[in-house]
């Protein structure tokens, strides 16, 4: 007896979805004005503890995104505040997981954004031959 | 799974039926001319055989051991009256008789393409009627074989793909041996499968099965398409054939696929035409070539956004009209047209999977919602792969590709001057978003180029830059992997093979094979990607590939997880607050890490990988390129990051 795993019979429409509200988050991101008040985290802490709590399963060891039944935005080199960046966390208000602080110090977020901050962003695509195919 | 293996001398016994002892040696072959008896040949003064001289002068016999014609014979007729090229199998008792007529009255026509599992062999079938638009029949075991089955028939429902599924099944219990015939055997063996099958029958004789075929043939084939089933009883199978010369095969004439209705269609086009922000979505629009040219046709003549779902290759993906990855726009459509949607209200809704599960519309409150397809005109109770509910303002019931032509002339005869203006306008602004669409999945592919593990946008550029010019088909692609949607330029119909339909794992890599196998008659070259988890279904797929020297590139996305169910098991911990750094047992396929190059050496398969050094794909699948154009199938195991 085979068994079938709970895919969701349009798991690539999702996909679509996902994408495409991507894209859109990230440009929000990027235009919002960095703030000042994100604490000096520990970005060596704060990758190992992303891949240990699961943040890279929808946002990639690179932070470049991704989907779950929505859209996991890219956070490498995140222009988010660090109050949106933990409030999110805390508080999604989309499909993310929230973490508590039961299971989510907020020193471990702030080591967390420390490490998605360092991550290179995006470069041109015109730097890569293949990707102008 | 145990087979009928224990010859029973009583499954002989067959001959000692009156009238057929003796008779036996001079029947009448059947079916060489599509079992229709050919007119009486006049005989000369031959010498009469042996077999003849025994035949007349010899009292019948009460055990005889041999026979000149077989129901199975007859069986293979009426497979190739309907020109079906292959079968799909693996081999088992119950439908001996019909396998042996294959290969010997048949000359293995239909071809018999081996596989080591049942799901394979539908899964295969699927693949194959989706790149070829003709169905492939798959033969398997009464019961056991029927159940091994039954989810990739599944798929096939969901997907509405046709499949002819054959089961063998001995009906009558006193034929059956003792021992595994009972338990292979039952009363209505297609009741498994019946609640996701469009139609099946368990005929009780020849005549019957030659028009239940033909029949089963033509539903299958009838949109919305879908497997049938057919119980193929194997005393009918076996047995001499005892009434040749009233035998006919049924004449097939396909059905024409309908139109909508000629006054629906001119109101969709009246509010098409009449709309500011008109969108067009669709899912399993394509059935043929045409399709697509007839879906450019119609978003062209409107200048209106094409949101494709890509069950079908339904739209080019680099036309300026492309928006796919522009959801967005269904929330400014004034009038939305929805063609062949296999889910509509998920297209068109937001769905939240919190605690509270609640959903709200993607749409403006007053958008106009046409539907057009053929989908919900057969549908069935149990499995509610039919969705949820939406409300339409027009509901046209015709073929979406049938009825594009009609639609399209409609539209035209609408069009003023001041229309083709604004529709030209409408049209650059999408052109232009169209673009920056195309170059912001571009700059997001950067991201993470040179990590290890490879990025899945770095995988799906390498794997493009080595066969773009090449005659390519994408015809699989792991769960949630929109890079090749993304960075290809998708342009031809046969380029893209859809999805698995049912969502049931294991569905990729036999259903990549199948369109493989299509595609090698006509010399193109196929490429799929996979996930690990999908792979580890049905690695026996490739031995078939191998077997059948069907080529096809096959690039594993191998993240070492059953990596969604490992998000939602995040997902479930958060909810708890408890846990977070455990989710990956029982989630992920690690510890040892499989390699899948070598499963695929081991199988006669051109391997390479695992490959976890971005800078080592490009020379493994340059490799691989060259095997699969040799008439090789290969596979590439690279390793990844999650999605």
């Amino acid at each position: 007896m085979k068994r079938t795993k709970r895919i969701g019979s349009a798991a690539l429409v999702g996909a679509l979805f996902a994408a495409s509200a991507w894209v859109v988050a990230q440009a929000q991101s990027q235009a919002q004005t960095q703030v000042q008040d994100a604490p000096a985290g520990d970005a060596g802490n704060g990758k190992r503890i992303y891949l240990a709590v699961g943040c890279f399963t929808c946002h990639g060891r690179s932070g470049q995104g991704g989907a779950l039944t929505g859209p996991a935005p890219i956070l490498a080199s995140t222009a988010m505040p660090f109050d949106g960046f933990k409030g999110q966390i805390r508080d999604p208000s989309n499909d993310m997981p929230a973490y508590s602080d039961a299971v989510l110090s907020d020193k471990d977020i702030g080591d967390i954004y420390a490490y998605v901050k360092s991550l290179p962003g995006a470069r041109s695509p015109k730097d890569i031959p293949i990707l102008n195919n | 799974m145990s087979k009928r293996r224990s010859a029973d001398s009583s499954r002989r016994n067959f001959l000692k039926s009156a009238g057929l002892a003796g008779a036996a040696a001079a029947m009448v072959p059947p079916g060489t001319a599509n079992a229709v008896p050919a007119a009486p040949q006049t005989r000369k003064a031959a010498i009469p055989g042996p077999r003849q001289v025994a035949a007349e002068t010899l009292a019948p016999a009460a055990d005889p051991v041999n026979q000149t014609s077989s129901g199975g014979d007859f069986m293979v007729d009426v497979f190739n009256s309907l020109g079906i090229e292959y079968l799909a199998i693996n081999c088992a008792s119950s439908y001996r008789g019909l396998h042996e007529a294959v290969v010997n009255h048949g000359n293995n026509k239909p071809e018999i393409i081996t596989c080591v599992h049942e799901d394979i062999a539908v899964h295969l079938a699927q693949g194959y009627a989706k790149m070829s638009g003709r169905p492939m029949a798959m033969a398997c075991h009464g019961v056991v074989g029927l159940q091994h089955a039954a989810m990739a028939i599944y798929n096939s429902w969901c997907d509405r793909v046709p499949v002819i599924v054959l089961g063998g099944n001995i009906m009558e219990a006193d034929k059956r041996a003792p021992g595994a015939e009972w338990a292979h055997s039952g009363v209505d063996i297609g009741q498994l499968v019946r609640e996701f099958t469009k139609w099946d029958d368990q005929p009780a004789s020849l005549q019957h099965f030659a028009e239940s075929t033909v029949r089963a043939y033509k539903i299958a084939t009838t949109p919305p398409m879908g497997p049938v089933f057919i119980a193929l009883d194997a005393e009918l199978q076996e047995n001499p054939i005892a009434n040749s010369k009233s035998l006919r095969i049924p004449k097939f004439e396909p059905v024409t696929p309908p139109q909508g209705d000629s006054g629906a269609i001119a109101a969709a086009a009246k509010m098409l035409v009449e709309a500011q922000n008109p969108l067009i979505i669709c899912d399993r629009m394509a059935r043929t070539p045409a399709g697509m040219a007839n879906l450019v046709q119609l978003a062209e003549t409107l200048q209106c956004g094409v949101i494709d779902n890509v069950g079908r290759m339904n739209f080019p993906s680099r036309h300026p009209l492309n928006q796919s990855f522009r959801r967005g726009l269904i929330g400014q459509a004034d009038v939305i047209l929805a063609i062949e949607m296999n889910d509509l209200w998920g297209t068109l809704t937001h769905f939240s999977d919190r605690i509270v599960r609640q959903s709200r519309p993607n749409t403006k409150p007053d958008a106009k919602i046409i539907t057009l397809g053929v989908r919900d005109l057969y549908l069935k109770s149990n499995y509610q792969d039919f969705g949820r509910w939406q409300d339409v303002d027009l509901d046209i019931a015709g073929d979406g590709e049938a009825s594009l032509p009609a639609l399209t002339e409609a539209v035209k005869r609408l069009i003023d001057s001041s229309r083709k203006d604004a529709f030209s306008v409408r049209g650059q602004k999408l052109a232009k978003l169209h673009t920056a669409m195309v170059e912001q999945s571009k700059t997001d592919a950067t991201i993470g180029w040179d990590s290890s593990p490879i990025t899945t946008a770095r995988m799906c550029a390498e794997v493009y830059n080595q066969i773009k010019d090449e005659d390519w088909s994408l015809v699989g692609t792991a769960i949630r992997l929109t890079w090749p949607h993304r960075l290809w330029d998708f342009k031809k119909p046969n380029q893209w093979n859809g999805v698995s339909g049912g969502g049931g794992v294991g569905y990729n890599l036999p259903a990549s094979i199948g369109a493989a196998l299509a595609n090698k008659k006509r010399g193109g070259f196929t490429v799929a990607f996979g996930g690990d988890g999908d792979f580890m279904f049905n690695p026996g797929a490739l031995w078939t590939a191998a077997h059948h020297k069907i080529p096809i590139l096959y690039v594993v996305h191998n993240n070492r997880a059953y990596h969604q169910e490992y998000m939602f098991l995040v997902a479930m911990a958060a909810r708890h607050g408890r846990g977070v750094e455990r989710m990956d047992i029982g989630t992920t396929i690690k510890d040892p890490n499989i390699d899948y190059a070598t499963i695929a050496r081991g199988m006669g398969v051109h391997g390479e990988g695992p490959i976890t050094d971005p800078k080592d794909l490009a020379p493994a699948l340059a490799r691989a390129v060259a095997a699969v154009k040799s008439g090789e199938p290969a596979v590439v195991d690279v390793v990844t990051d999650p999605r």
